[in-house]
């Protein structure tokens, strides 16, 4: 996890580094009408939505779990959890696969996103730290925003939103 | 003198024959040699008292070890080599003193080309750490004369009991070298491969011990026990495990002796016995701590005070009253920490430890059992069989079958078992797929039959790959009697059946605790005195029985004894003084004898140090629910008690119910269930603020509706009269759970919920034949969350 680790270490530095470090393929997808990208190497598989099993005593925004062939993987509604409104699944919804930092081992988990639209490169000099939204726990989700071809792409740091969004559930609660 | 040069000049010549009729790849002939060049080894010290022939004696074993090991290669090359290296030392000893460096360096030479690096100047004393002698002052050894500790036939006749003779002492005293952490961790994989060898040899040393004591004079029992502190003692050696090494050494000299007839295996012994196995086990627990921590984690024990006691016993006396003792630990689990006292400093005294990193590599292991430990690590049979084959002699024990049985990463195995199981529901998915249902083509029918036969076959030899015998655990439990017995001054007789029966590996540590925990409370609450059980017109040994057996799909442990049974007067006392039952409530006896597994119940009138704090049988009934099993006991006052244990034979499966709430599934664990039912409208309750209540056979169980409690949409019923109702019961606590439909009982695979661990009242999901994944439910969490 040199990523996060290296990301702390921007943190640190107030993010007034660059973000060059960041530069490699993304797989952008939408939610509502904004664009996002989260890092290809963290992607595992994108599937279409199944049939979800909810467990209970969690956050409104972990639908349940899915089987994928064979294995126990929660899923969690991207748009729940950036406290979006809720939309009803049709077959342009997917499920992307990431795998992320659980509390002892690596854990898949899939996000529930309006709509898949591709692979991308992006560059470092397109890459802007995130705006600063003052301690709200939003701006820690991102990694930077990524301006390609004139559309802005907002970088996910899915270790944060996903793994500790799985961590975080219960105290939530 | 001249006796010892003869001694050594004859060991040589039979080594110098030996090498003369080496086949390559006859390995066994090198076991041979390597017990004669530990004769010489023993023997030379005495005789020529030149460091230069004890350091060239010690490097062509060394080569040897290496041959052994497969680090040299046994060819027709090198065995002339190693021959003319042996021509070398003889030419060296009867040289005498007068030897000159040409014959060392010839010497040398062919040790290095034959692949074992050395110089003629290492031989002469560059090197400290070849040519000394283990320092053993520490070891009661000195005090004899050393043609005692000869068994004279070892030296000729290597076809004797004895693969190797005893070395003698060394009469240098060797300088001082630096102590601290041992350099014992350059070889992590022979460390390891030995802790798990050690472990299994400890255990066998403990069984070994306990049969001998009901069969004093059993030599072949004594063998059994020597062999395995040889073992450790020349593996330990070979490792540089020099506390280790010394304490196996001193032990192993000692039941030399008994197999010699020069001392009586008495209690005495037997007891040391036991009591170095434990200071010895957790000397390797800790060698296994620093393996996986790191070497800031060594501890050195002092076992100076063992080693004085077993001098003690090897000059005939009997153990002072001061004898240190290793407490076994209260729990009676391996870890006697507190053996011989409290660990010294991490430093180790230099001046006891004056041993060169060579120490104890003096006299290593013979062949097989330094090749033992070899990274294949193959030939052994999980499961804690007792090692070493009855019948040992000087020739090398015929090295193990390659394939006879492997080890296998854990993990490995965890993952090939969830892929079987992931195999068995896809094949399920398949054939359930309506339009795969719809093809009626006889041959398609056919081959989906067979494919499900040979998955079935499949899955059970994953899961049967990750079954152990339970008699690792049933062994440790004649220990725990004897000294039970002994503190208690009762006789027992502990008989132990189905040893053989097959467990769950990974339930193997889970249910040792509540064994040790029964097993006391059968000798400490059960079985009386001697006097007491006469005067009842019993014999005075108790006897307790320890069953396994499987049946169904269940593992089934039961412990009895004939003691005192349970008191049903008393335990209807206790039950209604902390109210758990109202005077006047009508309870059969075995409804009373089993509140015992309530917290906080004991019978005990006196608080022994073994059980009778209140605590007990409560722990051993969480203990058996955390597997999944039941617990419960029959017993006649006057007679005795049965403790019953179930268990599931694997934790990978379990056996539920599934219900429906609504669209969603949940899988109840059946041995949590004890009936369901569509409850009466007359037995139902509601108590104003204090929820709903259902009478069920003379007992108000409360109501959970789980479509409320999980927040299901869209029961089918919210009328409890309507629905079904399954009553469970967890820890005591019986509830009735509101259900829509029950349909139907399944074996099922447990799937944790990938990175959701905790989610209350859910123990995992599984995959059900519709591929969807299903809740498994977790009653005790279930139980709580509906009592906020």
């Amino acid at each position: 996890m040199t990523l996060a680790a290296e990301k702390t270490d921007r943190r640190a530095g107030e993010g007034l580094q660059g973000v060059s470090e960041l530069a490699g393929k993304y797989l952008t997808f939408t939610l509502a009408n904004e664009e996002y990208g989260v890092g290809i190497l963290k992607v595992r598989e994108i599937i279409g939505v199944m049939e979800i099993t909810a467990v209970p005593h969690t956050p409104p925004y972990i639908k349940g779990v899915i089987n994928l062939r064979g294995r126990v993987i929660p899923v969690m509604d991207l748009r729940l959890k950036f406290g979006m409104a809720a939309k009803a699944y049709d077959e342009r919804t997917c499920v992307i696969v990431v795998e992320v930092q659980g509390r002892n081992s690596a854990v898949q988990v899939g996000m529930v996103v309006d709509s898949v639209s591709e692979v991308v490169n992006i560059a470092g000099s397109e890459i802007e730290p995130p705006p600063s939204m003052g301690s709200s726990s939003e701006s820690d989700n991102i990694l930077g925003m990524a301006k390609v071809k004139g559309e802005v792409k907002i970088l996910l740091d899915v270790d944060r939103v996903v793994g500790e969004g799985l961590l975080r559930q219960f105290e939530e609660m | 003198m001249s006796q010892d040069e003869n001694a050594v000049s004859k060991i040589l010549d039979d080594m110098a024959v030996k090498i003369l009729m080496v086949e390559p790849g006859d390995l066994s002939v090198v076991g041979d040699l390597l017990a004669a060049a530990e004769d010489l080894l023993a023997t030379e010290g005495e005789a020529a008292n030149l460091p230069v022939l004890h350091a060239m004696a010690h490097a062509f074993k060394s080569a040897l070890e290496r041959m052994i090991m497969g680090e040299l290669s046994d060819s027709a090359e090198n065995y002339e080599l190693l021959g003319k290296a042996i021509t070398q030392i003889q030419e060296a000893v009867r040289k005498g003193s007068d030897m000159d460096e040409a014959g060392v360096a010839a010497f040398a030479q062919h040790l290095s080309e034959a692949g074992y690096p050395v110089t003629a100047a290492d031989l002469l004393g560059g090197d400290k750490s070849l040519a000394e002698e283990p320092a053993q002052e520490a070891t009661p050894m000195e005090s004899l004369p050393a043609q005692d500790k000869e068994p004279g036939a070892a030296a000729e006749a290597p076809a004797e009991v004895s693969p190797e003779a005893p070395p003698a002492p060394a009469l240098e005293q060797a300088p001082a070298v630096g102590g601290g952490v041992p350099d014992f961790l350059q070889d992590k994989e022979l460390l390891g491969g030995f802790i798990e060898e050690a472990f299994e040899h400890l255990e066998s040393i403990e069984v070994n011990v306990l049969e001998l004591e009901q069969n004093p004079g059993d030599l072949d029992i004594v063998n059994n026990i020597f062999r395995p502190f040889h073992t450790i003692k020349g593996v330990s050696g070979f490792l540089n495990l020099r506390t280790i090494n010394k304490l196996a050494h001193a032990t192993e000299n000692l039941l030399d002796d008994v197999r010699n007839g020069k001392r009586e295996m008495d209690s005495d012994v037997i007891d040391l016995v036991l009591t170095v196995g434990d200071t010895l086990r957790s000397m390797v627990e800790n060698i296994k701590e620093v393996l996986e921590n790191g070497p800031e984690y060594y501890q050195d024990l002092d076992i100076t005070s063992q080693l004085e006691h077993i001098q003690t016993l090897q000059e005939g006396k009997s153990p002072a009253a001061s004898a240190p003792e290793a407490p076994v630990a209260a729990t009676g689990t391996a870890a006697a920490g507190a053996a011989t006292g409290a660990p010294a400093a991490a430093a180790v005294p230099a001046g006891g430890e004056a041993q060169s990193s060579s120490a104890g590599a003096a006299e290593p292991a013979t062949a097989p059992e330094a090749a033992m430990p070899a990274p294949a690590g193959a030939g052994r049979p999980q499961g804690g069989e007792s090692p070493a084959p009855a019948a040992a002699n000087g020739q090398a024990t015929p090295r193990k079958k390659m394939g006879a049985s492997i080890k296998v990463d854990v993990e490995k195995l965890d993952a090939l078992v969830n892929a079987v199981g992931e195999l068995v529901i896809m094949q399920s998915l398949v054939r359930q797929n309506p339009l795969v249902a719809k093809i009626a083509d006889p041959k398609l029918i056919k081959d989906f039959s067979q494919l499900s036969r040979i998955t079935s076959d499949l899955q059970h030899t994953a899961m049967s790959m990750r079954m152990v015998p339970i008699k690792q655990t049933f062994d440790k439990m004649i220990r725990l009697v004897r000294d039970l017995s002994k503190k208690s001054g009762k006789e027992v007789n502990l008989v132990m059946e189905g040893a053989d029966t097959e467990i769950d590996r990974n339930m193997v540590d889970s249910i040792y605790d509540p064994l040790v925990h029964m097993m006391r409370n059968s000798v400490d609450h059960g079985i009386q005195p001697p006097d007491e059980r006469v005067k009842h017109g019993k014999t005075p040994t108790g006897k307790v029985s320890l069953r396994a057996y499987q049946k169904g799909g269940n593992m089934v442990i039961e412990i009895e004894d004939d003691g005192e049974g349970l008191n049903t007067v008393k335990i209807r006392k206790k039950a209604e003084s902390r109210g758990l039952v109202q005077p006047g409530d009508n309870l059969s006896d075995h409804e009373l004898n089993n509140m015992i597994f309530m917290p906080g119940f004991s019978t005990a009138d006196q608080i022994t140090d073994v059980s009778g704090r209140g605590v007990g049988m409560d722990v051993v009934k969480k203990a058996v629910e955390k597997l999944r099993g039941k617990v419960e006991v029959q017993s006649q006052p006057g007679k005795g008690s049965l403790f019953t244990i179930r268990l599931p034979l694997t934790l990978a499966i379990i056996d539920g119910i599934i219900v429906r709430v609504g669209s969603e599934r949940y899988i109840i664990p059946t041995t949590a269930i004890q009936e369901s039912m569509k409850p009466e409208r007359k037995n139902y309750n509601t108590v104003h603020g204090r929820g709903e209540s259902l009478l069920v056979r003379g007992e108000l169980l409360p109501v959970i509706r789980l479509y409320k409690l999980f927040g299901v949409e869209n029961p089918t019923h919210t009328d409890p009269c309507e629905a079904i109702v399954v009553v469970v019961e967890n820890e005591g606590r019986r509830r009735a759970l509101m259900v829509d439909e029950l349909l139907g009982k399944e074996e099922v695979v447990i799937k944790n919920l990938g990175g959701m661990s905790d989610v209350r009242g859910v123990a995992g999901g599984t995959i059900l034949g519709d591929g969807r994944v299903g809740l498994i439910l977790d009653l005790a969490g279930v139980i709580a969350s509906a009592a906020e």
